[in-house]
């Protein structure tokens, strides 16, 4: 299936060949050309690890045949180059590559990045709901949740309390990193066996006395009290029809589809007529068309095109609430003005002040910076309420309140409870305080806004406690930091790294300075002077996330960037993120924001896309709500590839 | 038939006296189909149930005190369930020595022994013998959520190697997984076919005017339905139980935990009598558990009214009390349940065997002695119900698990840290708690009394505050003290002992009243226990 979805790009590739051939064709003559150049010596010294008998590494080069699917790996050549050039590969046991060679992949590589690149949106291809999606879906389409019936008391956990949660398998992440890139989560029996069971009680749930205001509703009609699901009308269960299936559908559907619907309800009443209108229910609910996005698109064959309103409702609402698109979206779909821009920009806005905009920060936040590893380690359920939310609510809070972009490292603004209050030094007098009632032992207790004043160690999420506890040592903050915040690509570390050797006889040595004697290899040292500086800077701040204040031999938290720039500090490390590295932590937020958005990983064709809006956010101080305006009426949000079609 | 079946599940009232005039038996009749179950010989097969209550008891209120195998009063916290004496086997002096954490407590229950962590609970060891030919090997229930920081106290079955096993707490989600699943009954199956066949209908249309990208996602879709498709023509036809599931009521959405745990007893009951499973586990919460048992009135953490000597009220006793009181109630709706169901020759009931109880005996000291253990149902003639067996020493509750194996046909030499099994609950002897005799008497003077004899709490929770001394042949005398008084003599503390009392008094009607203690001396016992056990 991947090579299919990469097999896409073909027809955008060759477009933009034929284009750059009519008015750069010097550009063209003059490249190194992957399959002539570069593809042999790949297979003469990496696939036989990589692709050929193993796949080691998961670097698979038996899957890159041609210039696009190069193309398409714009990340795994960085690698490449990097352990190129490092000596690292071919491993020592195996024939080198010759001087040449490494000169020639180089070079491509050089090229391959200053090659100007057109900006493609991807190609189309339908998704399943993910997990989260498809509770949201239900939860709005239906009016109510479908939860277990679960006693809960203060040291409960939860997780269990949504049906649809408990009962579908966990979404893995995609290729993209996030779990509503289910392009690789195939639908199994298993799945489709809970799907049925979610579906038969969510309408049981519908047709419950209890319900009887979201059944009105969907039915768009008044019941007297003594109204019983087996007394529907004909004209009762059309309407509840005619309204659900464009609902649940997210789209206008045609009379002669929802005709078919219909006509198994002819001529039924009573308890017939219901279990009928009930079977079209799930008929709907199981369908294809619900269970994945995209099936219903206009389609265009072979050509790349804007997507339709319905579609662009989907698309912003699914991105900004992870939740289908709402009544309001839906008519501006169906008379085509969400397509315009300034519409589209309002409706951001509102959307991003409604309740759901809350699963920006849920879903997009936490996975973004992995905060749900505090899941398994954080056994205690108040704390981890207190450390878990805190930083969910202060993303909540940049997403939702249009704070700047990089406002993400340092605000004066964040959110305490009783849970996370000792740590903030002297402010935590200015707090609100929360006294448990009389026979309480334990309980979570409520989050504030907070304007920080003396506890200037913290501001932005770096400082929060529940993420310098999720990552416990300095080489784990400095890789999350890297990876998480400045976007950069860390390969996997070594397998065979011998452990961390004690201080020799007579000395007393830091771990810090122990360590920098364990990473002097080289091969070590391409990434760890990256991550150490940034890691080690944390140092005065203890595994709980405590900051060590006025303490003699404080550990050494100073360092120096591989740019050059030096810090004695965390404090004055915060000072260069915020300057000299600002507009690569804009650019990762930009990119992971549009990966997000668009359920996919990003490929070159999306870099102009990136870079236009990072400059722009840039030189703006620009807001999250900008940088979510922007994505939305980028390019790849807003037109697609189509495939050509197979007449089946 | 379809309409002559709808009940609507009452709500039960706490404390309405006879609870339940259910409608399940007349129904049943009315069916008019056998009992599914064992027609052939009209012998029903045991099944094993079994229902925990978290946080241990308040003693002064639950034990028994006095009292021989067929002679004894039920203790105040009994009185939901005095009504099924008959079917009862009260267990008393059963547990460990020394004291339990609440992790412990909870294995202890049904794996003999805290320290026995690498085999199965007796359930599932039970489940293995006699749940091989049901559609469910085993049912664990629970009503709460994990406690991910003590995870101990949310399991009391675990599998062979010692393991927690998953259990479920939502009673639609249990009864749809017996009776609405396509696998299981036929008319779903059929149901669940006709669906599939109209999704891949209505989906081949799509297919018509598809991409190659949907051509992709599609052709998955249809391998799916065609795999769900083909392993439901492979699921056998001939259904086990000629019950028709359809007419079972599938409860309603719970609002409260009572309505939770009354749909799941529901739901337990019908799954017994279906006889599609035999086996089931179920917590009516988890051990240090800090529910809020608001829809009983109460504001406060069932945790910390537990421990009821350190956090001691007379409104957080009255809580405790209530909350046990539930529990105790619970534990009848399931006995009256079973009762209601005819199977065989008899009542559901008398073809199970039901454990009740926890693995805690004093909630505040957190003792593992006198753990509250009371087994109900016949078990097809395997016991003797109807009686009071007070074990002269303390009897570890591997002992009694490994009877309880022994009964269901299971030879194994040894439990948990326990050997032999626990002997009597056949009727067979057994070694019987001798108390030392004692004289009750009293001796009234004006304005004052003295009197000898045990001291006991009122039968009456309603009255919490209010406690008995009995003396033989005469009335009660009844002792109604203020908190100070109950306080500083620690009357708690000697309830089910024998006693010398004096204080002022009245009376009312016939009855001594004594409204101010002077003194207290314990007959056998410590005479001024301070502040120690409540």
């Amino acid at each position: 299936m991947a090579t299919l979805q990469k097999k896409g790009f073909l027809i955008p590739r060759l477009l933009a060949a034929f284009f750059l051939f009519v008015i750069y064709p010097h550009q063209l003559k003059a490249k190194i050309q992957f399959e002539k150049n570069i593809l042999p010596i790949l297979e003469r010294s990496c696939l036989k690890c990589h692709g050929g008998k193993k796949v080691n590494g998961e670097v698979d080069f038996s899957k890159i045949k041609n210039q696009t699917d190069a193309d398409s790996q714009y990340e795994l050549w960085e690698t490449v180059v990097e352990v190129i050039s490092a000596g690292e590969m071919p491993p020592e046991e195996s024939p080198q590559l010759k001087e040449k060679e490494k000169t020639l992949l180089l070079k491509w590589h050089q090229e391959q990045l200053n090659s100007p690149v057109e900006s493609v949106p991807g190609n189309f291809k339908p998704r399943r709901l993910s997990g989260p999606e498809y509770r949201n879906t239900l939860r709005s389409l239906f009016g109510f949740d479908l939860k277990v019936a679960v006693a809960k008391a203060q040291q409960t956990v939860a997780g269990e309390e949504s049906l649809v949660l408990k009962l579908l398998p966990k979404d893995p992440p995609g290729a993209s990193g996030f779990i509503n890139d289910t392009h690789a989560a195939s639908l199994s029996p298993v799945i489709l066996e809970q799907y049925t069971f979610i579906t038969d009680a969510a309408i049981e749930k519908l047709f419950a006395p209890k319900q009887r205001s979201q059944l009105q509703y969907l039915m768009g009609e008044n019941l007297p009290d003594e109204w019983r699901p087996e007394k529907i009308s004909q004209n009762q269960a059309r309407s509840l029809i005619k309204n659900f299936i464009p609902k649940a559908l997210r789209r206008h559907i045609s009379k002669d589809k929802i005709n078919i619907n219909l006509k198994a309800l002819n001529k039924l009443t009573g308890i017939e007529l219901l279990n009928a209108l009930k079977f079209e229910m799930k008929v709907t609910m199981l369908s294809p068309e619900f269970l994945y996005r995209g099936l219903l698109m206009e389609k265009f064959p072979g050509e790349q095109k804007s997507v339709d309103a319905f579609e662009l409702a989907e698309r912003v609402s699914y991105f900004l609430w992870e939740d289908r698109p709402d009544n309001e979206l839906m008519n501006l779909a169906s008379n085509g003005s969400l397509l315009k821009t300034d519409i589209l920009t309002t409706q951001v806005e509102r959307m991003l002040k409604e309740p759901q905009a809350i699963n920006l920060a849920e879903s997009f936040g936490v996975q973004w910076f992995g905060i749900s590893n505090l899941d398994e380690l954080i056994k205690n359920p108040i704390s981890h309420h207190s450390l878990r939310n805190q930083p969910v609510l202060f993303l909540n809070h940049l997403f939702t309140k249009g704070r700047p972009v990089i406002d993400l490292i340092d605000s004066k603004t964040t959110f305490v409870n009783e849970g996370v209050s000792g740590f903030y030094g002297q402010d935590r007098g200015r707090m609100k305080r929360y006294s448990k009632p009389k026979g309480i032992e334990r309980t979570t207790t409520p989050f504030q806004e907070f304007t920080l004043e003396k506890a200037t160690w913290r501001g932005g999420i770096i400082t929060m406690p529940g993420i310098l506890t999720m990552n416990r040592g300095p080489i784990q903050r400095g890789t999350w930091l890297l990876r998480r915040v400045l976007g950069v690509r860390l390969g996997e570390p070594p397998a065979d790294v011998p452990p961390i050797k004690p201080s020799p006889r007579g000395q007393k040595l830091s771990f810090r300075e122990r360590f920098e004697r364990h990473r002097s290899d080289t091969s070590c040292a391409r990434c760890h002077e990256k991550i150490d500086p940034l890691g080690f800077s944390l140092d005065h701040y203890d595994v709980k996330g405590q900051f060590i204040q006025n303490k003699e031999n404080l550990p050494d938290a100073s360092g120096k960037l591989p740019t050059g720039e030096t810090f004695k500090n965390y404090s004055e490390l915060k000072e260069i993120l915020m300057t000299s590295q600002k507009e690569k932590i804009i650019r990762n937020s930009v990119e992971r924001t549009l990966s997000y958005a668009m359920c996919r990983k990003l490929t070159r064709n999306d870099q102009p896309t990136v870079d236009r809006i990072t400059k722009n956010i840039v030189k703006e101080n620009g807001t999250w709500k900008d940088l979510f305006v922007e994505i939305v009426n980028s390019l790849p949000f807003r037109e697609t590839i189509f495939t050509e079609e197979i007449k089946g | 038939m379809s309409n002559s079946w709808k009940i609507e599940r009452r709500t039960f009232l706490r404390g309405a006296g006879a609870m339940v005039p259910l409608p399940f038996l007349n129904l049943m009749e009315a069916r008019a189909t056998k009992p599914i179950i064992g027609s052939k010989e009209d012998t029903s097969p045991v099944r094993f149930v079994t229902l925990f209550k978290p946080n241990g008891v308040h003693p002064p209120s639950w034990n028994i005190n006095g009292g021989t195998e067929n002679d004894f009063r039920m203790s105040p916290l009994m009185k939901p369930f005095t009504k099924h004496k008959d079917d009862l086997l009260i267990l008393d002096n059963m547990g460990d020595f020394g004291f339990s954490s609440h992790s412990n407590s909870t294995r202890r229950f049904l794996s003999g022994h805290h320290g026995n962590r690498k085999t199965a609970s007796v359930d599932q060891i039970i489940a293995d013998k006699i749940g091989q030919d049901t559609a469910h090997r085993s049912l664990e229930l629970t009503t709460e959520g994990l406690f991910v920081n003590q995870i101990g106290c949310s399991y009391i079955s675990y599998d062979k190697k010692g393991n927690s096993i998953p259990r479920e707490s939502d009673p639609q989600l249990v009864f749809d997984r017996l009776f609405r699943n396509p696998t299981q009954d036929p008319n779903r199956r059929e149901e669940f076919t006709s669906l599939l066949d109209r999704i891949g209908e209505d989906a081949k249309s799509l297919q018509r005017k598809a991409g190659k990208e949907d051509i992709e996602t599609l052709d998955e879709y249809f391998t799916v339905l065609r795999e769900t498709e083909e392993r439901l023509e492979k699921i056998n036809a001939g259904s086990r139980s000629n019950v028709n599931f359809s007419t079972l009521k599938r409860p309603d959405t719970p609002v409260t935990l009572d309505d939770q745990v009354e749909a799941m007893l529901d739901v337990m009951a019908m799954a017994l009598w279906t006889d599609s499973t035999r086996c089931i586990s179920y917590m009516l919460g988890n051990s240090n558990s800090r529910l809020i048992f608001d829809f009983l009135g109460i504001k406060k953490q069932h945790h910390y009214l537990s421990h009821f000597f350190r956090n001691f009220s007379r409104s957080n006793i009255d809580s405790l009390l209530k909350i046990s009181l539930w529990h105790m109630e619970k534990f009848d709706s399931l006995l009256t349940r079973l009762k209601s169901y005819k199977d065989g020759r008899g009542s559901l009931l008398d073809n199970s065997v039901v454990l009740f109880g926890s693995g805690m005996g004093h909630s505040d000291n957190h003792t593992a002695q006198r753990i509250p253990i009371v087994l109900a149902g016949k078990g097809g003639g395997m016991l003797k119900t109807g009686r009071y067996l007070r074990y002269s020493k303390n009897q570890e509750l591997g002992r009694l698990h490994m009877a309880l194996m022994q009964k269901f046909g299971i030879d194994q030499k040894s439990y948990a840290n326990s050997s032999t099994p626990l002997l009597g609950l056949d009727g067979s002897p057994f070694d019987e708690f001798q108390e030392r005799p004692f004289e009750s008497w009293v001796n009234k003077a004006p304005g004052t009394i003295t009197a000898q004899g045990r001291l006991r709490m009122s039968d009456n929770l309603d009255e919490a505050k209010v406690f008995y001394i009995d003396v033989e042949g005469k009335t009660s005398v009844r002792i109604e003290i203020s908190f100070g008084d109950f306080h500083s003599f620690n009357v708690a503390y000697h309830v089910g002992t024998p006693i010398k009392l004096s204080g002022n008094s009245s009376e009312k009607n016939g009855q001594l009243v004594i409204n101010k203690i002077t003194g207290i001396t314990s007959l056998f016992g410590n005479s001024k226990p301070g502040k120690a056990n409540g």
